[in-house]
């Protein structure tokens, strides 16, 4: 550990010194492994290079969702030059050392799209709320079905993902406000193969005995979206995440009622501009108003708008208007600038 | 003829599997619905590949590490193909495939030239073919699928029969034919249950080892492009979770991990044995947080009736 402390100050001076007193920010996005989920991070990094004149901005991913090679990866990426990180961390605790080795070679890290565990030297977390986004979902689709005596399965994501515990609570609590049973919880199918095999199976056997879905990961929205499409039973509301365009499709046609967002692109974009801020000079306010998290204390909550069939043909607009939003508040809330 | 059966190597594999489904149906009757059947029977067509892919490595005593990337990257290489190149299906499929054979083909060559371990040669270029197909997707998945290859996953074609279902019962009974009447399945066997003897027999292990390994990669490549028809789209997570399954359904049929016996009925009903459960744990609402626990119980479970059976068989042999 030490070794890898010596080895990362030494490569960080060495930058410093190579690039002046002032550094130039050299921006690197990193989720914790290949996920579709991230595709708006390249195009965010490279706005955020041209809009705020950074030296570089770059998404770099890990092989496989493993945190040895997202930690890895970050070493590497300290001795290629890099001095501010926005990162999607591969563990909630695991993370945590290697993100604090990175705060000690002076490079600003930013939490991006899921939080780290309290006490870290990372700057911030920026991120929907998972338990709220899932708790909202719930109550659209609960509205959608209408009153009476409803049942509902919920479909997420990988167990050892920190949100997907906030996710189910939040579903749970929507349900228990409304009296709607939660009949089924089938996890654990982030992946093509598991989701398509469970879902198909569950809606084969059971969809005749719930009245509504909600999904709260990013595949298992995609194959529940097909899976109604090709059931063509649009008695079962469904309330997806995320922006694949197999779900988008899905609400124009009728057979999503709606999905909550996330912005990843806007979570990106912002977190490349407080890097380059903190960077230069700039602090996190004293009195910032973060929000309460699960996970951690210095919480800001990029949102979670939800997108029908009224707003899914703007959805970019929307993108667009909740990024402007969030950079406004960053800069003038939670960043002090001398 | 029901002498000929019980004295089969799938037997047992298909008795635990019809029991399996009787047992399922009597406590859901959902389960024997049009629908349900044509989801199992989905699964069961790409997952037998899968399986197949393996077990044609295990036949020779040997095991590959990359049937998952390797299916994973002729998947996307398909996907890629029609939506980057607007090349027709058959052409971008053919391609894939051929992608398919030529991984294995690598892997069999550098086994057979190095000397060194299936094990750790498909350890290394599982890590190449997942490479290749992230610096091809940039891990976003493809989603321009054309409508043809579409239906061609999802439809079916009669009842609860998938078109899917077609190629991979194609392939089986090509697959049995292989290892039962032509001379080079009998060479993977031969090398699988004493590569010396083999040797010494007149078949050139190193060749036999190519040979198998090119079909396990065509096979993976099949599962691969199947796959991207029944998702819709080119996904680069696919081949990700293939290890467990591709191992599991071939022992479940009674493969010899050392080399030298498999079966491809057997396989293939270790296949439905496995996608049975997968399935029951979903039916009976089982909680998420134990969905592994029991998947791994039942498929031990499975194994045993399989190991105890065949135990008898050779105590009354030696009686």
């Amino acid at each position: 550990m030490k070794r890898i402390t010596t080895l990362l100050t030494g490569a960080a001076t060495l930058t410093v010194v190579a690039l002046g007193a002032q550094a130039e920010t050299k921006v690197a996005h990193v989720p914790g492994g290949p996920h579709p989920f991230f595709a708006d991070w390249e195009p965010a990094s490279i706005a955020a290079k041209e809009d705020f004149n950074l030296g570089a901005a770059d998404y770099k991913f890990p092989q496989k969702w493993e945190l040895n090679l997202q930690n890895d990866l970050l070493e590497s990426l300290v001795t290629q030059g890099y001095n501010a990180f926005a990162i999607h961390p591969g563990d909630p605790v695991g993370s945590v050392p290697t993100l604090n080795e990175l705060v000690g070679t002076g490079a600003p890290v930013i939490a991006v799209s899921a939080c780290v565990n309290d006490p870290s030297d990372v700057s911030f977390c920026l991120a929907s709320d998972a338990g709220a986004s899932a708790y909202t979902g719930t109550k659209h689709l609960i509205e959608a079905m209408g009153p009476g005596t409803r049942k509902i399965a919920h479909f997420t994501g990988w167990l050892v993902e920190p949100n997907t515990q906030l996710r189910i609570d939040g579903v749970a609590k929507a349900a228990a406000e409304a009296g709607v049973e939660i009949v089924q919880v089938i996890a654990d199918i982030d992946a093509p193969e598991p989701a398509e095999e469970k879902i198909g199976a569950y809606l084969a056997a059971h969809g005749s005995e719930i009245d509504g879905v909600i999904t709260t990961a990013w595949v298992p929205a995609v194959v529940a979206s097909n899976a109604m499409r090709r059931i063509g039973d649009k008695r079962i509301k469904m309330v997806a995440i995320d922006h694949d365009e197999v779900v988008m499709n899905a609400i124009r046609d009728g057979f999503v009622v709606g999905s909550m967002l996330q912005n990843p692109y806007g979570q990106a974009y912002v977190a490349a501009f407080a890097a380059d801020k903190l960077l230069n000079g700039c602090e996190v306010s004293a009195d910032a108003p973060f929000t309460s998290h699960p996970l951690t204390e210095r919480f800001i909550d990029s949102g979670a708008p939800y997108v029908d069939a009224s707003n899914v043909d703007t959805r970019a607009d929307v993108d667009r208007a909740m990024t402007e939003e969030l950079i406004r508040k960053v800069e003038a809330d939670f960043l002090s600038c001398n | 003829m029901a002498r000929l059966i019980s004295q089969s190597d799938w037997a047992t594999p298909m008795i635990v599997a019809v029991s399996l489904g009787v047992l399922i149906s009597l406590f859901n009757p959902a389960f024997l619905s049009t629908f349900n059947i044509q989801v199992l029977l989905e699964a069961v067509s790409i997952n037998v590949l899968i399986a197949l892919s393996q077990m044609v490595i295990i036949a020779i005593g040997q095991m590959n590490l990359s049937v998952g990337a390797l299916g994973g990257l002729a998947a996307v290489i398909f996907a890629g193909l029609m939506e980057v190149f607007g090349l027709p299906p058959i052409v971008a499929g053919a391609l894939a495939l051929g992608v398919g054979l030529a991984g294995g083909f690598l892997n069999g060559l550098l086994i057979g030239l190095t000397g060194i371990s299936a094990f750790v040669i498909t350890l290394a270029t599982l890590s190449i073919f997942k490479g290749l197909n992230l610096a091809i997707t940039q891990a976003q998945p493809f989603y321009e699928i054309p409508d043809a290859v579409k239906h061609f996953g999802n439809a079916t074609l009669f009842g609860p029969f998938p078109i899917i279902f077609v190629p991979a019962a194609l392939i089986v009974v090509l697959l049995v034919v292989f290892f039962n009447r032509l001379p080079v399945g009998r060479w993977l066997l031969a090398v699988g249950g004493n590569a010396h003897s083999a040797e010494l027999s007149g078949i050139s292990t190193a060749k036999t080892v190519v040979i198998a390994h090119a079909i396990s990669g065509f096979l993976a490549a099949c599962a691969g492009v199947l796959l991207v028809a029944r998702l819709q789209l080119g996904q680069p997570t696919i081949g990700d979770d293939w290890l467990i399954m591709s191992f599991a359904a071939p022992i479940i049929g009674g493969a010899i991990l050392a080399g030298g016996h498999v079966s491809t009925v057997a396989t293939v009903f270790g296949v439905l044995i496995v996608a049975q459960i997968t399935q029951a744990l979903v039916l009976f609402h089982i909680d998420p947080f134990f969905v592994q626990v029991v998947l791994g119980l039942m498929i031990l479970a499975a194994v045993s009736v399989n190991q105890w059976r065949e135990l008898r068989m050779q105590r009354a042999g030696q009686e």
